[in-house]
């Protein structure tokens, strides 16, 4: 694509016109492409990384996921002898770090991503809090994206 | 009951009925609300989205533009501390009363108009003129650069459409040899519209009715990326809404005039609207309508001109169009063609 | 009373047209006859706060700043840091992370047309090239999880491998993309109102635009066939088949034109690439011993790569490295002074906004008022990888 000139176009130029409206027109009568949330959930699929579910049972206070944390979301509280983790949610950034460093699979990361909160003290969990995972709540309709060739995303019920 | 009749007779009179319920001003509020969200769906539809769709659920949202009109009823009107308070208060309104104002003009049956006279052509496009002045002045009076810069975009605008809306109206008087509405309209009830007859100052009229109501591809006034949004970005609450009415009433207004002279007005009288005065009216009121949604629909078509662009094509290219219709009129009418 | 001929504009960091930046522009009537962007409103100070961070802590830092490209930055970084680590990823990983990179520029220069087509005026084009973006976005997810930061790369790999099903959905979305293209073509580039604003409009000459600097499709655009992934292949950009797109005229329409044709180019590259990824591991086999049996059992059922515990502390040997990588937008340069600690001593980032902004000046005098977000969609200006 070395170079090719453009034609010059004058502004009265009406095939033009009549392509951008016709395309205009074509339009009309083609499919949305939009999702209703929150009326409508969208299911990622089983590896979409989303908030963190602690195994206490597991844990061997090693501080790995601490240290490698990229926003210091997690801190070590001191529970008897051991150390487990906490975690605050507004600093994190679900990148995933903390469950892929982790040398027990202490740390799982569910496909939730959407939890509101009232106010910031909820958001600092403490490891009773954080082992309980975050509120999976059932919600209204489930749809799952695909890929189609004619509409680009297609959303099938779940 | 003498009283009761005495009012529905008032009430039904041309000169009440006409100005304040139809086509007039309850009409216009009903035009307005449906139109804008019209254009809203439209354009959504186009880009593969929803647009309004909340507000009354069952039908679609329709009524999002009456909780929009509250919601300005409902701002703070802020007038800037150095803005000429008499000016900028003043003259949204009576931008809008000189939108709305030529809706008088327009007859709704041969029997039936407001406005008894034999100019009446010259009403609609005559008001309409006025109306840019006091775009200017919003502007100026507002005290801030991007208002300045929008309110002479709008003269700049008024520059370039003027002239061929006024050569493109004079082809159609010179057409049908009148400068009556009524006439005009009648004479088109053998079938011959005036689109028919006079194709080039049909399309004339029309790319000046797109300028001078501000609609896309000549947004030029209200170039949002440019100009924050032109002459109306200090005003808040209902007389933003007054502002952005305006444009809409000066669509209305121009494509009941549209419907009229180059659309065939009434015609055909086809039962049931031959029954009673007031009735053709719907049929000018219908095909309005869908000249509107036309017009809106260009939305989600083009972007936007560049000033010197859009006045290059109203004096260069529209201008020559206009005069080449009068042309037109004037052989049809040396050939001898009889019109109605 | 002073007679004052020039009107100044501040169409500052409030205005819908001027995005993170201040523009103080002074104008002769519609004329500009002055032109001053004035850019650092979004510095996070991200080269100093990577100095207080662990090497691995820096890979999500160093993607934030440049939002739409995020997986472009990822790969810079992670060059770098892979030649002060002394290693090389596997073949499998190379192909896997120009799969992505790719991806990620096809969805930026979506967004860079979206945004310009809002600038001129056409929302229509905005909301297309967006909801566009989406199929892109999913097939990222499905490969990395995330759908825009993905921190997919890590030195020695990347961190999943291909999922089931990925080719052909990969296959359907480029099909996708190409039929719209032609649609995007009838209605915004080609559109005649189009044509009428961007032709002729910020004109780039060749000379000037090599004198003062400019990268990535304003290059191209402007004559000059410069693009790193020819000039220094990284990746499996040696081994793939595609054209660097160059244009003569240097003016906004060609800048639009340059890249609707990369996104053409990437659905090439990305077709090459899921035909020819080789088989083999996708992460380092040195760092795959250093995991203990049950996670490294775990990480080959699951395909999702484990770290080992060094990667908390990294601690790379003394020097220096460099690495430069095309992103969307341009090259991005990085350059890392190592100390032996696990924090860098120094951290080096030069976005390709930030050495755009300077075409600026010379691309609007003399130009219309109207024609500041035409210049501004067309160069494809993001604030928050100019001011990191």
């Amino acid at each position: 694509m070395k170079g090719a000139k453009t034609k010059g176009k004058p502004v009265v130029d009406v095939t033009g016109h009549l392509q951008a409206f016709g395309t205009g027109v074509k339009y009309l009568l083609q499919p949305r492409m939009t999702v209703r949330y929150p009326e409508v959930f969208q299911d990622f699929g089983p590896n979409y990384r989303g908030m963190l579910k602690l195994y206490t049972d597991r844990c061997i206070s090693c501080t790995l996921c601490a240290r490698i944390c990229p926003s210091n979301a997690i801190k070590m509280y001191k529970t008897d002898a051991r150390k487990y983790p906490g975690i605050t949610y507004q600093r994190c950034i679900f990148c995933g770090f903390c469950a892929d460093i982790c040398p027990v699979d202490a740390l799982e990361m569910s496909g939730v991503h959407d939890v509101a909160y009232a106010g910031l003290e909820e958001q600092v969990q403490k490891p009773e809090d954080f082992s309980k995972g975050p509120p999976i709540e059932k919600p209204p309709r489930k749809v799952k994206p695909m890929i189609d060739e004619k509409r680009g995303l297609r959303y099938e019920r779940v | 009951m003498d009283i009761i009749q005495f009012l529905l007779d008032l009430l039904f009179s041309e000169a009440v009925f006409v100005p304040l319920i139809f086509p007039g001003l309850l009409t216009l509020t009903v035009v307005i609300v449906v139109i804008i969200w019209f254009e809203r769906k439209l354009a959504a539809k186009v880009q593969l989205r929803y647009g309004p769709l909340y507000v009354f659920k069952p039908l679609g949202g329709i009524v999002q533009l009456v909780a929009d009109l509250v919601k300005f009823l409902f701002a703070e009107l802020i007038v800037p501390k150095g803005a000429d308070k008499r000016a900028f208060l003043l003259s949204p309104v009576i931008l809008f009363t000189f939108s709305v104002a030529p809706v008088v003009a327009i007859p709704l049956s041969s029997g039936y108009a407001a406005v008894k006279s034999d100019l009446t052509l010259l009403i609609v496009p005559a008001l309409l003129t006025l109306a840019p002045i006091f775009v200017l002045i919003l502007g100026w009076s507002s005290d801030n650069k991007f208002s300045f810069i929008g309110g002479l975009r709008e003269g700049y605008m008024m520059m370039a459409y003027e002239t061929t809306m006024f050569v493109a109206v004079l082809a159609m008087a010179v057409t049908y040899s009148s400068l009556s509405l009524i006439d005009i309209a009648g004479k088109q009830s053998n079938g011959l519209w005036g689109i028919v007859l006079n194709p080039l100052a049909a399309f004339a009229f029309f790319v000046a009715m797109l300028m001078t109501t501000a609609r896309f591809p000549f947004d030029v006034t209200e170039a949002e990326s440019e100009i924050v949004i032109g002459p109306y970005t200090e005003y808040s609450g209902i007389y933003f809404g007054l502002c952005l009415g305006a444009s809409y009433a000066k669509l209305y207004v121009l494509s009941l005039f549209f419907a009229v002279v180059f659309l065939g007005g009434w015609n055909p009288l086809i039962w049931p609207l031959n029954l009673n005065p007031i009735l053709p009216g719907v049929a000018v009121l219908v095909k309005a309508f869908l000249v509107m949604l036309f017009c809106v629909f260009l939305r989600s078509v083009y972007p936007r001109f560049r000033i010197d662009q859009a006045l290059q094509l109203g004096w260069h290219k529209l201008l020559a169009l206009s005069v080449a219709s009068v042309v037109l009129a004037l052989v049809l009418i040396g050939l001898g063609f009889e019109v109605g | 009373m002073s007679e004052e001929r020039f009107l100044e504009l501040l169409i500052g960091p409030q205005h819908p047209g001027s995005g993170h930046m201040k523009i103080t522009a002074e104008m002769d009537g519609d004329i500009i006859v002055g032109f001053e962007p004035n850019i650092g409103y979004v510095h996070r100070a991200v080269e100093k706060i990577a100095e207080t961070k662990t090497y691995m802590q820096i890979i999500p830092l160093v993607e934030r700043p440049a939002l739409p490209d995020t997986a472009n930055h990822n790969l810079g970084y992670t060059l770098a840091l892979e030649k002060l680590l002394g290693i090389e990823a596997p073949p499998r990983a190379q192909y896997l992370r120009t799969l992505l990179a790719e991806i990620n520029r096809i969805h930026s220069h979506l967004y860079g047309i979206g945004i310009h087509g809002i600038f001129i005026g056409s929302s229509t084009m905005f909301m297309w090239a967006f909801a566009d973006r989406e199929p892109w976005m999913e097939l990222a997810q499905q490969l990395t999880g995330a759908r825009l930061t993905y921190s997919y790369m890590i030195p020695g790999g990347v961190r999943r491998n291909l999922p089931e099903g990925f080719k052909d959905n990969a296959l359907k979305a480029t099909r996708y993309m190409e039929r719209r293209l032609k649609d995007y073509d009838k209605l915004f580039v080609h559109n005649p109102v189009t044509v009428a604003r961007l032709r002729d409009v910020g004109i780039l000459k060749k000379n000037l635009a090599a004198r003062i600097g400019v990268v990535g499709p304003t290059l191209r655009a402007s004559g000059i066939s410069y693009d790193v992934r020819k000039i220094e292949p990284y990746c499996a950009y040696p081994h793939l088949d595609f054209d660097v797109v160059v244009r003569e005229e240097g003016d906004s329409h060609a800048r639009l034109l340059v890249r609707v044709e990369e996104i053409l180019q990437s659905i090439r590259i990305i077709r090459q690439v899921l035909d020819e990824v080789p088989d083999g591991p996708v992460f380092l086999e040195s760092y795959i011993k250093l995991l203990s049996p049950k996670i490294r059992e775990e990480a080959e059922k699951t395909q999702i790569m484990r770290f080992p515990a060094t990667f908390a502390a990294l601690k790379p040997p003394k020097g220096e490295a460099t690495s430069r990588v095309e992103a969307a937008r341009g090259e991005v340069f990085y350059y890392i002074v190592s100390d032996g600690s696990p924090q860098p001593y120094r951290f080096r980032m030069v976005t390709p906004s930030f050495r755009n902004v300077v075409a600026f000046k010379y691309a609007l005098l003399g130009r219309r008022l109207a024609d500041i977000p035409a210049v501004y969609g067309s160069l494809d200006y993001f604030p928050p990888e100019a001011d990191r």
